[in-house]
């Protein structure tokens, strides 16, 4: 048992890190105001482009540069088209989830004459690096070490976002962007400008989640390879209410459920009904955080009509 | 309310009334475009494989039948969004009731093999549509009674479903002697027949020209459409005047999952006579395209319907007979999905303010 719990965790590293990236890229798009619904678009674009400059450059480098700056491009139009052209959020993400698909599906066989999975010759994946003293921790080294260089940046947006969002000035600028244009444009800031710069991050950081895809879990490029973990990725954020750490704590566990429905798979469990867990969670994390609003409200009134009672027969 | 958008449009001035149509065929006309650029810039022949999609779906009885069974599902699905989009609910859970209602309708079509086909297959039928109504039911209690956002909750039971479904024909009801993720066959009697030999035109497609005179008749003519209409336009003005919010955005939805369901119960009678694992290439987001081109009228939805049907039985049989393939449809789709919702005249709006 512990060593199923021990295997499990272990697996829930590298699980994690692509849904951990995109979550918090979500995140700070959501803070910015935008409910970004094209995760899943922005990481197949970065695996793919990861895939591609890594084979052309022979070099995991080169990869990860080109996955962030096409996941980063690709937000930047996505942005555009809702910012300045007043598009629906969530259709356009839709809208993009489908362009990307569609785009790369039509381009493996008319362009490299492949079906589905891209392969070509001479790519370099992720290494994994072992980190010197953790590594060496009883319980704790096993899972923490060796991960690949982008599940190790994954850990470190985490603390980063949560500072840059709480503890600086570019932070408040893009909360304020987020909850009132018009208060933010008031207060001097372009809300629109820093709606797209979360955009930015959103897909830089969806496009590194793409190259672990592509590069960290496996050396290749598949079009269906993301899975859904874009809207996992959503989902964490809803549960975290767009907070760092909470949020990194549900992609965590989303990670858990992920490397368990492998391994249960195998054990007897069908791996649908562990796969459904991160979208049952976030609707009842929804649900209870409503009611609890609704009782709050409800309690807030009944206090003070009590007030206005006592008031009263003063 | 229909009686003076018709006037008011009257008097429009012609080229006003111009520039109106142009707006509404833009979004289609650019998407070609795109694709065309994607098309050349691969060094395939755009016009070419335009000519060959146009007459692949179009060409000849074959073609026009085939179209039109492309249609059925796409159709159904646009009407269930432009339901709920009308009264401001913003689902995008019909993909959520088309899984269940295939499931559905598979189940009843493969266990109640005795029935004869007169009640078997409308038995189906409605248990599909049930069944998808039942599945946008929570969604539906949970934005009306407790404000939780349709979005999210919707689109996270998008995938439930598809999770559920595939864990019920892999672990329950799959089909013996198939490789993997297929139910057994429905009875025979429970398939819907062909209108025309070597197609699969049968009465799913006119069952759904139906729902869209229905749907029609409901929105024009009858009080449930008007306080659909004001709810969507303004709920604060509906709920002043005395229209329950809550009532719209559940009865709303409920019909949108009907339709869901429906939709997913009849592409199993007609086409698929099985529920097979993931098997909508997503009617349901196409339904959402379908609806926004559509601008959420009946007509308007059964226009956008035919074109999204005729690239997916076009798309998939230029797929047979040249090397493009079928993905194509996905880009011009959510090309158009972008277009549908980027607003033109606020670009133009925002040029004139630079010059002025």
């Amino acid at each position: 048992m512990l060593d199923l719990a021990a295997a499990i965790l272990s697996a829930a590293a590298p699980a994690t890190t692509a849904i951990l990236l995109a979550a918090m890229g979500c995140l700070v798009n959501r803070q910015g105001g935008i409910v970004n619904i094209g995760l899943e678009g922005l990481m197949l674009g970065g695996a793919f482009a990861a895939v591609a400059a890594s084979a052309a450059a022979a070099s995991w480098q080169a990869g990860v540069a080109a996955a962030g700056a096409v996941g980063a491009l690709l937000g930047l139009g996505f942005s555009w088209t809702i910012t300045r052209l007043g598009a629906n959020q969530i259709i356009a993400g839709l809208g993009l989830n489908l362009v990307v698909l569609g785009f790369l599906g039509y381009l493996l066989p008319v362009r490299f004459g492949v079906q589905g999975t891209y392969l070509p010759e001479g790519v370099v994946g992720l290494p994994r690096i072992a980190l010197p003293l953790l590594g060496n921790m009883p319980l704790l080294g096993p899972i923490l070490s060796p991960q690949t260089p982008l599940t190790y940046f994954s850990w470190l947006t985490i603390p980063i976002i949560a500072f840059i969002l709480y503890r600086t000035a570019w932070g408040i600028a893009l909360r304020a962007a987020g909850e009132d244009e018009e208060a933010a444009r008031a207060a001097g800031v372009s809300a629109l400008r820093w709606r797209d710069a979360s955009t930015v991050v959103a897909g830089l950081l969806s496009g590194l989640a793409g190259a672990h895809l592509a590069l960290g879990v496996v050396t290749l490029f598949n079009k269906n390879m993301t899975a859904g973990r874009g809207f996992i990725a959503l989902a964490a954020v809803y549960f975290g209410a767009a907070r760092p750490w909470p949020t990194a704590a549900a992609a965590f566990l989303f990670g858990v459920f992920e490397a368990a429905s492998f391994r249960y798979g195998s054990a007897g469990l069908a791996p649908q009904l562990v796969q459904m867990l991160p979208y049952l969670v976030v609707l009842i994390s929804l649900t209870l955080v409503a009611l609890r609003r609704r009782w709050d409200v409800r309690r807030r009134a009944a206090r003070a009509a009590d007030l206005a009672s006592i008031g009263g027969a003063r | 309310m229909s009686a003076t958008t018709s006037v008011s449009a009257a008097r429009l001035v012609l080229p006003a009334r111009l520039a109106a149509g142009a707006a509404l065929l833009a979004p289609f006309a650019l998407a070609l475009a795109v694709g065309g650029v994607v098309l050349a810039a691969t060094g395939r022949d755009a016009l070419g494989t335009y000519r060959l999609l146009l007459v692949q779906s179009f060409g000849g009885q074959i073609a026009v039948a085939n179209t039109l069974v492309a249609t059925t599902p796409i159709l159904l699905a646009g009407l269930a969004t432009a339901i709920a989009f009308r009264a401001g609910v913003f689902t995008i859970g019909v993909e959520g009731s088309l899984y269940l209602g295939a499931f559905a309708a598979a189940w009843v079509g493969f266990t109640f093999t005795d029935l004869p086909g007169m009640m078997l297959a409308p038995l189906a039928a409605l248990m599909a549509a049930v069944t998808g109504a039942l599945w946008s039911a929570p969604p539906a209690a949970l934005r009306a009674w407790l404000g939780v956002d349709e979005v999210v909750s919707t689109l996270m039971l998008n995938y439930v479903a598809i999770l559920l479904t595939s864990y019920l024909v892999n672990e329950h009801f799959l089909a013996p002697g198939v490789a993997n993720s297929m139910s057994p066959l429905v009875a025979d009697q429970a398939r819907l027949q062909p209108l025309l030999p070597r197609t699969q035109l049968t009465v799913a497609f006119f069952v759904a020209l139906a729902a869209t005179a229905l749907v029609a008749l409901v929105f024009r003519a009858t009080p449930a459409g008007y306080d659909l209409r004001i709810a969507g336009l303004s709920p604060s003005f509906a709920a002043a005047t005395g229209i329950g919010l809550a009532t719209v955005v559940v009865g709303a939805m409920l019909a949108s999952g009907l339709l869901g369901g429906l939709a997913g119960g009849l592409q199993v009678l007609g086409v698929n006579y099985r529920f097979i694992d993931r098997f909508s290439p997503g009617y349901g987001f196409t339904g959402i395209a379908v609806a926004l081109l559509g601008r959420n009228t009946p007509l308007g939805v059964l226009l956008a319907a035919l074109f999204f049907g005729a690239l997916a039985n076009g798309g998939a049989m230029i797929q047979l007979f040249s090397d493009i393939p079928i993905d194509l449809i996905n880009l011009l789709q959510g090309t158009v999905m972008i277009l549908a919702v980027v607003q033109f005249g606020r670009l133009r709006r925002a040029a004139e303010g630079v010059r002025a």
